[in-house]
């Protein structure tokens, strides 16, 4: 993984291409006609990350297949996900099939298209995906119906960030702590960002609570205080006693306070502050030896990477050369 | 006789006159009205065009704002176009036409009402992006809200356009030809008029000149008549008769009642 050192001054789409392929990403882009679209790239290094991802993939052996075999369950999640939205409003879910992300297909996939109805659908994700569990723990085919698709889909990941989390515990002991470490992180911004999202939606507290991953820095009195939570003020104050999460909302300049618009403003800020963190901790992942969480952590910071070549690409077609470089440095 | 210029085909009488005469007034009149309609449309189509231009510039700023507030969703919450599509299940966005009145020219304008329930997709990004997309959604409100606006303008703008056209196209008809063929037609009819009126005149000289000698003519036979009695030894009575004078009986209008003349 290089750093994205390439000259800023790239006017265009091509030239940004050029300035790529003295890096790791190489020719990715060579085979693309001109002009080149920020999707067409965007798609390209997820192909380049999917492929990169595979070949290790198929190189590892236990437990480290598993490990990564959970990695990809988070983007099962979205597909899965996705194609059950399909279902539900009863579009032919082949088409789907190309709108899932790479990194979650599973080979019986295609298979989930054979379902007609939500029942059906439900009985095959049992069945046939590594999810069934998750699936089996939050949700009954009744729910798949009558609940809101993010809903089940922040379910479905809360279950399984709590088994990714259970899984690392068996592994070794580097393994284990610096992968607490980054999954407590994750949940700890799935709980907040779900909290201060929910603000103003037709969500209730109680749903919101069962949203909420068991695991985390936050569990459990940050969490009940955030269930509780009414506005920004009273997520700052769930939040007060760990001393990082304290200071992005203090970076992110929401100030006590600060409901309305001013919240609003911020907390867009503040997820730049969560993503900064995050390369945080995966960065640190590299710099312990014998352990498999440097497997993770490439795929996010790969996939952050991803992030900000699109974004890149994006102020460069939209010319706002301004904000080129807000976004989250990996390395 | 006024043979320039085209004229309408009527027979040259004086209630023709008369006639030609109000159609003139009324086409005059209509002229005047017509070109202030106009002034008034033109002043609005103006207005219009400084509007629309500032609505463009405008939505090229905004839909930029928006593309790139779309571009930050990407950025933080992924691909969401999908799922935005699926949870949308009726239009919150709507647009009502009104009706608007300019000179007698029916204008359309357009509102965007943005429905009171537009929480469709608000769990969208719940866990991750959701402030963005709701941000995006507002700015792609309000560019949607200029578009209306624009398109309002513009539909105003194209058929204000082919009305001034029109109206246009009638004053010069009016101005151009029907003004200056009535005008014509007066003239024409004026001088048919009096040349029938000098006709008239020299032919009414020509019979009392005819009856006059008529007249002198018979005063000479009855005279030499008389002489001759008289010469003969006869005696001529004088008919006085009432009224009558030295004078009475050359008067040419005590002879009787003539069928030529009428007055």
């Amino acid at each position: 993984m290089e750093a994205l050192g390439f000259n800023m001054s790239a006017g265009f789409l091509e030239d940004f291409r050029l300035q790529l392929s003295s890096t790791d990403y190489g020719n990715f882009l060579a085979n693309e006609p001109l002009p080149l679209s920020t999707a067409t790239i965007a798609d390209k290094a997820t192909e380049k990350l999917v492929s990169e991802f595979h070949y290790i993939r198929t190189n590892a052996v236990e437990p480290l297949a598993t490990f990564m075999d959970y990695i990809t369950y988070a983007y099962m999640i979205d597909n899965v996900i996705l194609l059950t939205l399909g279902t539900l409003h009863e579009r032919d879910t082949h088409e789907l099939l190309e709108r899932c992300h790479p990194l979650g297909v599973f080979d019986t996939m295609p298979a989930l298209c054979v379902a007609t109805n939500v029942e059906e659908l439900y009985h095959s994700v049992l069945v046939e995906t590594p999810l069934a569990p998750y699936f089996r723990d939050c949700l009954s085919a009744q729910d798949l119906d009558d609940l809101n698709i993010e809903i089940i889909r922040n379910s479905l990941y809360k279950s399984y960030l709590e088994d990714f989390h259970r899984f690392c515990q068996t592994l070794p002991a580097p393994t284990s702590e610096i992968m607490t470490r980054i999954l407590a992180f994750e949940a700890d911004r799935r709980t907040l960002n779900i909290t201060i999202n929910s603000f103003g939606t037709e969500l209730s507290k109680d749903q919101r609570a069962r949203l909420f991953p068991t695991i985390g820095r936050l569990y459990p009195e940050g969490n009940n205080a955030l269930a509780r939570a009414d506005d920004v003020d009273a997520v700052i104050a769930a939040v007060d006693h760990i001393a990082e999460y304290k200071t992005f909302f203090d970076k992110a300049g929401v100030s006590s306070g600060g409901a309305g618009t001013g919240a609003e403003e911020a907390s867009s800020s503040l997820e730049d502050e969560f993503f900064k963190h995050d390369v945080e901790l995966n960065k640190q992942s590299f710099l312990q030896q014998f352990q498999y969480s440097v497997f993770y952590s490439l795929i996010k910071l790969k996939e952050q990477e991803v992030r900000n070549l699109t974004w890149i690409a994006e102020c460069i077609a939209q010319d706002a050369k301004d904000r080129v470089n807000d976004y989250i440095p990996v390395f | 006789m006024s043979g320039t210029g085209p004229r309408e085909a009527v027979f040259p009488t004086r209630m023709n006159l008369t006639l030609t005469k109000t159609r003139l007034k009324g086409a005059q009149t209509g002229h005047s009205l017509l070109a202030k309609k106009r002034d008034a449309l033109t002043t609005r189509f103006r207005t219009i065009l400084k509007k629309v231009d500032e609505a463009k510039r405008l939505m090229g700023r905004v839909l930029q704002l928006a593309s790139f507030s779309l571009a930050e969703v990407t950025y933080t919450a992924g691909d969401i176009g999908y799922q935005v599509q699926e949870s949308v299940r009726k239009a919150s966005y709507t647009v009502q036409a009104k009706q608007e009145n300019v000179s007698g020219v029916v204008l359309p304008a357009f509102d965007g009402v943005r429905s009171k329930d537009a929480s469709d997709f608000n769990l969208t990004g719940l866990s991750r992006g959701g402030q963005q997309i709701q941000k995006c959604r507002d700015t792609y409100v309000k560019a949607v809200g200029t578009l209306v606006e624009l398109a309002s303008l513009q539909t105003a703008f194209t058929i204000l356009d082919e009305v001034i056209r029109a109206t246009n196209r009638r004053v010069n008809a009016i101005e151009h030809v029907v003004i200056p063929k009535l005008d014509n037609t007066i003239k024409y009819i004026n001088s048919e008029l009096d040349e029938m009126d000098r006709e008239e005149f020299f032919r009414l000289k020509k019979v009392q000149g005819k009856k006059k000698r008529d007249a002198e003519k018979n005063d000479e036979t009855r005279q030499g008549q008389n002489e001759d009695f008289r010469a003969q030894g006869g005696e001529v009575h004088r008919d006085e008769g009432i009224g009558g004078g030295v004078a009475g009986g050359a008067d040419m209008l005590d002879e009787g009642k003539d069928e030529d003349v009428i007055f």
